[in-house]
């Protein structure tokens, strides 16, 4: 917390978004974790190994990352892996509010396990128990590890995976097979 | 010291006496048609976001109280659910349990397309129709409906009301003649009980 006020208003996402990356790059590389960016149009990705996501947490904590904004996960069924990202930011900082840096971890899809980062991050508590029951990511050292919106039969689904099959929308649902053909 | 008198009686049959003077031979089943169709008090249960539309029902600029009906507080002095959207599976256990703790005779709308067939969320795991869950006596279809068409269901049910003395037979024989009784299929409580998925990891 030093240098510019807090401005305003609208501001510039794309050079909000550079700051807070150079900014968690070398919070990063001073608590010497290796990463690898990966980056699209308006996010960043920080990948780290699952070793060293507490450590990277707490480095990005005490670089003024205080802000949980979002957990989530997205499943790669031909990777066979399931990512999973917290989306960190700060409310206080003039110079990162606003800009939303992701620290990702990719997992086995088999067993997924991973350790809490609750006790870094408390707001992370209960989207780490979205997850859970969502995508059935374990994360150990968690607090209160229960299903949160789902019950529990549900639950043990994983529906958020991709082998989760619903039923399709279609305009010929429910009409009988001749009339399908023609 | 003088022997007192003891009456003993039964209180069913006494009731039931009572009733059936007051209902068949003083023909009072129209007045009661006329005031319960007239009290119609929705319990405040929110299951979705129909319920702003409800909500603006019962504002001042729609006037909702003019036709005879204004939420009330709790279950137990209320007489009509409104069923205002999607039901959830944590939802439909709380859509029973209201309707069980509300006294009889009682009735439901259901409001919106997801509470008809389950609209936008048709196909969700995680979605129930709320006619597995009680027994709906109006639909109001729309997307969410505006507050003209639930006060044109308030008044739909009143002619329902009136017009099947929907009421007073209800009254008189203990159930509801023109509708059987919906018992759900299956348990939507049955998740509170014991799960290894619910405790403490």
């Amino acid at each position: 917390m030093s240098g510019a006020e807090l401005v305003e208003g609208p501001r510039d996402y794309e050079a909000t978004l550079k700051a807070a990356r150079a900014r968690a790059e070398s919070a990063l590389r001073e608590a010497g974790i290796s990463f690898s960016v990966e980056e699209g149009k308006g996010f960043v990705d920080l990948v780290v190994d699952v070793d060293s996501i507490v450590k990277a947490a707490e480095a990005l904590k005490n670089a003024g990352f205080t802000h949980v904004v979002s957990v989530t996960a997205v499943d790669y069924p031909k990777k066979k892996s399931i990512k999973v990202a917290y989306h960190v930011t700060s409310y206080l900082d003039p110079e990162i509010v606003g800009g939303i840096v992701g620290l990702a971890v990719y997992l086995p899809r088999e067993a997924p396990e991973m350790p809490s980062l609750s006790g870094v991050w408390v707001s992370a508590e209960f989207m780490e128990r979205e997850v859970y029951e969502f995508f059935g990511v374990t994360f150990k050292g968690h607090p209160d590890l229960r299903p949160l919106l789902l019950i529990p039969e549900l639950a043990e689904k994983r529906p958020l995976r991709k082998d989760f099959v619903v039923r399709e929308e279609s305009i010929y649902e429910g009409v009988p097979e001749r009339v399908r053909r023609g | 010291m003088e022997e007192g008198k003891v009456y003993v009686g039964n209180l069913d049959v006494a009731a039931k006496r009572a009733r059936d003077i007051l209902l068949g031979k003083l023909k009072l089943e129209k007045v009661v048609d006329w005031a319960n169709a007239f009290s119609l008090w929705p319990v405040h249960l929110t299951t979705s976001c129909c319920s702003t539309e409800f909500a603006a029902t019962f504002g001042p600029r729609f006037d909702g109280e003019q036709f005879g009906a204004l939420p009330w507080v709790g279950p137990r002095q209320t007489n009509l659910i409104v069923i205002e959207g999607t039901v959830t599976r944590k939802m439909a256990c709380a859509v029973r349990v209201t309707w069980e703790q509300m006294p009889h005779p009682k009735y439901a709308i259901a409001m919106g397309a997801c509470a008809l067939d389950g609209g936008l969320f048709y196909n969700s795991y995680n979605v129930v129709r709320p006619w597995e869950v009680i027994p709906i006596d109006i639909y109001i279809p729309g997307c969410p409906p505006r507050p003209e068409s639930v006060a044109r269901a308030i008044v739909e049910l009143q002619r329902k009301i009136r017009g099947r003395r929907v009421a007073s037979s209800w009254i008189r024989e203990g159930w509801r003649p023109d509708r059987d009784y919906v018992a759900p299929k299956e348990d939507y409580c049955a998740w509170q009980k014991t799960s290894p998925l619910l405790e403490r990891v």
